[in-house]
């Protein structure tokens, strides 16, 4: 009886390893690897909720067409309505209970921020982050798990302040920001990119991130006499800005708004007369915009959309989310054939990655373990009549 | 003599119960288990106003978010270590509660639960309006800093190894455990007796002698300290705090609990630590599973309700809520008492 005994113990500890499970880490079994994250499903930013909602479906498609080396990937995100706090108990959540194997594209600046920590402690990979935050590409010194995907919101800041002086270097420059991280560190690149004329930013406005209007800071900017506008705001925000320009009459000669509120979905909102000329840039191809009807790769996305997210097939969040989704399929695959945390990190820092379909074309994703930034290639574009218009050509957007 | 025995026999098996919990269930587990223990904390302690003194508090949230961010502030910014931080939190909740609890005696019923829901109305506003001191909306990070017992990984207690989230389940449980036996020792005597003689005739009592101010501003400092150690101990566990940690929806939640637990039930019988354990577990379980309990429902009535759709928790936290209010009007805390008196006189 004792033998017995002794020899279904033996069976027991030795079976795991038989079967190779042992060697991965949690998350990742024979058939599926499961990866989580969290997105604003609800409240003030739930318009962000498609960069989730796009990468799953990219990943479903994935799925169908065998997998990540016979995996399918399990792509589970939670609600954290654009809060901090519910982003931590729901990462949590997932590292903890649901075991993920990695946290991808969670969406936020100071969500990103709030499991940083945490999640490097528990060495638990953080990728491409849904945020530009310059701190998730530059401090991997003591945050080696965490990296983000677009380009820098320093670097974004920058290439706006070249732009302004190139074109127009006598404007008077008023600003809307977000007062925390994310509108700090764009207002921080554009005074790198005005160099000398820093001193043209005559105004800026900052409101918190959990107030309900901007109309006052945007009467405040008018009262500045600017004659250029930028808004580095998001979701609600940026509508209500273009808003409150149009009820106030104000017409600056420049009007900026930063990439993550300037989807075409939101742009064609307020009144055209307020949104007409308005500068941003630009890295993935707009769905929305008829110029790319013939793309391969928006004609990818559309096939993709219209099988799993059939309200995202116009729309610039879900194809930000099938961007990052094709890189972390990319990542996924490199990562060999029984991935572990540490193989995947190794991965998503020797990205070398041409014709990712759902990016501009001749973007490439390429990080090395110094170089944390994957999309750092860019091109302007004008809002014209409903519709953005790229312009220029493609821009090297380092912080 | 038999009935005392009945009840240390109960107080111990649910202690007992209470100190192998980590052994069974899995690390997260725990740390939902430790949560349950904060609202413990702070439902027992609501209990002491509402129940005892008759007043009806929907700002306890805020109280929590001054323990909350007392623990935050001084381990991001002056490098205490949280656990030092505890009774501070505690302190600084408790003055604040007295100090609301002088104008709080012109106020009664309806009025006084208005006063304290505009508290916790305006309160996370006051937090964002202070942002130098509070990160206002992206709050405070805790998580690693040095201050931190065990930086998050795991803590050695006594050569045991434990991890961060059994080792938040026993600090929780330790310090609901002493706060418990705190509240009935404070509240068997005469502060206990004036107390509910103040709710059921202000006149009467006030002519018997007690002396309604004291007491009713005594009431609210206790009350709010032990929200204010609630909120400290969940800053701790969260390990990151911001004005959204401590909604609005918190004040309320936590005066459901205490009404689910059973306001007024006598400390030290049975149904007075049984009661606000089940409150405790309702706000925190229901919340988290709301949407796989609507699952479950749907497989015997068909409702067609998304279960991912935001405010579905909100919904069946509320139906449960009245369900629970239609069958035990007196709290679950009140029908254990009435059942463990009635079995206890039997074996007289």
């Amino acid at each position: 009886m004792r033998k017995l005994l002794l020899a279904g113990v033996l069976v027991a500890a030795l079976a795991p390893t038989a079967l190779g499970a042992t060697r991965s880490d949690p998350g990742v079994d024979a058939n599926s690897i499961l990866i989580g994250g969290t997105a604003p499903l609800s409240g003030e930013a739930s318009a962000g909720a498609g960069v989730a909602r796009g990468a799953e479906a990219y990943f479903k498609w994935v799925n169908a067409h065998g997998g990540v080396n016979g995996r399918k990937i399990d792509y589970r995100y939670l609600d954290d309505g654009y809060d901090p706090s519910r982003t931590v108990q729901a990462t949590r959540q997932l590292v903890q209970q649901d075991k993920v194997f990695a946290i991808f594209n969670t969406l936020g600046t100071a969500n990103n921020l709030a499991i940083r920590s945490f999640l490097n402690q528990s060495k638990v990979p953080q990728l491409f982050s849904a945020s530009g935050a310059t701190t998730l590409g530059r401090d991997f010194g003591q945050y080696p798990y965490t990296m983000g995907y677009i380009p820098s919101y320093a670097a974004e800041g920058k290439i706006y302040g070249q732009y302004v002086v190139k074109t127009r270097p006598k404007a008077k420059i008023a600003v809307l920001y977000q007062d925390d991280d994310y509108g700090n560190d764009l207002l921080a690149g554009l005074r790198k990119g005005l160099g000398g004329r820093a001193r043209q930013l005559v105004a800026k406005a900052g409101y918190d991130p959990t107030a309900t209007d901007v109309a006052s800071q945007v009467a405040q900017l008018k009262g500045s006499k600017a004659d250029t506008f930028m808004i580095f705001a998001f979701g609600k925000f940026s509508l209500q800005a273009f808003f409150a320009m149009n009820k106030l009459g104000w017409r600056p000669k420049i009007t900026i708004v930063n990439a993550v509120a300037s989807a075409s979905g939101l742009m064609a909102l307020p009144p055209a007369k307020s949104t007409e000329g308005a500068i941003s840039i630009v890295f993935t191809k707009d769905p929305a915009n008829p110029a790319w009807a013939k793309d391969k790769g928006v004609k990818l996305f559309q096939t993709v959309m219209r099988r799993y997210y059939a309200d995202g097939v116009k729309s610039g969040y879900a194809a930000a989310g099938a961007s990052s989704a094709y890189t972390m399929v990319d990542a996924l695959k490199k990562a060999g054939k029984d991935p572990t945390r540490a193989s995947l990190v190794n991965a998503a820092t020797h990205l070398n990655e041409r014709g990712n379909p759902f990016l501009l074309p001749g973007i490439l994703v390429k990080t090395t373990p110094r170089d944390r930034f994957p999309v750092s290639q860019l091109r302007l574009q004008r809002w014209h009549k409903g519709h953005w218009n790229i312009f220029g050509k493609l821009l090297v957007a380092k912080p | 003599m038999a009935r005392r025995a009945f009840g240390l026999l109960g107080f111990l098996a649910v202690a007992t119960l209470v100190a192998l919990a980590p052994h069974w269930v899995s690390d997260f587990r725990a740390f939902q288990l430790a949560t349950v223990g904060i609202y413990f904390i702070a439902i027992v302690g609501l209990n002491v106003l509402t129940g005892y003194s008759g007043q009806i508090s929907l700002g306890h949230g805020a109280f929590m978010a001054i323990g909350g961010y007392t623990t935050a502030i001084l381990m991001a910014n002056h490098g205490v270590r949280d656990l030092w931080t505890i009774p501070l939190a505690a302190l600084v909740a408790g003055v604040a509660g007295f100090l609301f609890g002088i104008p709080a005696l012109r106020l009664s019923g309806l009025y006084l639960a208005l006063v304290t829901f505009g508290i916790a109305v305006s309160f996370p506003s006051l937090l964002k309006k202070f942002a130098g001191l509070t990160g206002g909306g992206r709050g405070l990070n805790l998580f690693g800093l040095p201050q931190q017992t065990g930086g998050g990984v795991s803590v050695k207690l006594a050569r045991h190894e434990l991890t961060n989230n059994d080792w938040l389940y026993y600090l929780t449980w330790t310090i609901a455990g002493v706060l418990f036996v705190l509240a009935w020792l404070f509240l068997r005597g005469q502060a206990g007796r004036a107390l509910r003689a103040l709710r059921d005739s202000p006149v009467a009592a006030a002519s018997a002698g007690v002396w309604p101010a004291l007491y009713k501003t005594l009431a609210f400092g206790i009350s709010a300290a032990f929200a204010g150690v609630a909120g400290s101990l969940l800053a701790i566990a969260v390990a990151f705090v911001n004005p959204d940690t401590f909604p609005i929806s918190l004040s309320i939640t936590l005066l459901v609990g205490a009404v689910v637990a059973g306001i007024g039930s006598v400390l030290g019988r049975f149904g007075s630590y049984v009661g606000p354990l089940a409150g405790a577990s309702l706000i925190v379980f229901l919340q988290a599973y709301a949407s796989d309990l609507l699952r479950w429902i749907e497989k015997g009535i068909p409702l067609h309700a998304d279960p991912k759709a935001p405010g579905v928790p909100a919904v069946i936290f509320g139906l449960v809520v009245i369900v629970v209010m239609l069958l035990f009007p007196a709290g679950v805390g009140g029908v254990l008492d009435a059942l463990t008196s009635r079995l206890s006189r039997r074996s007289y």
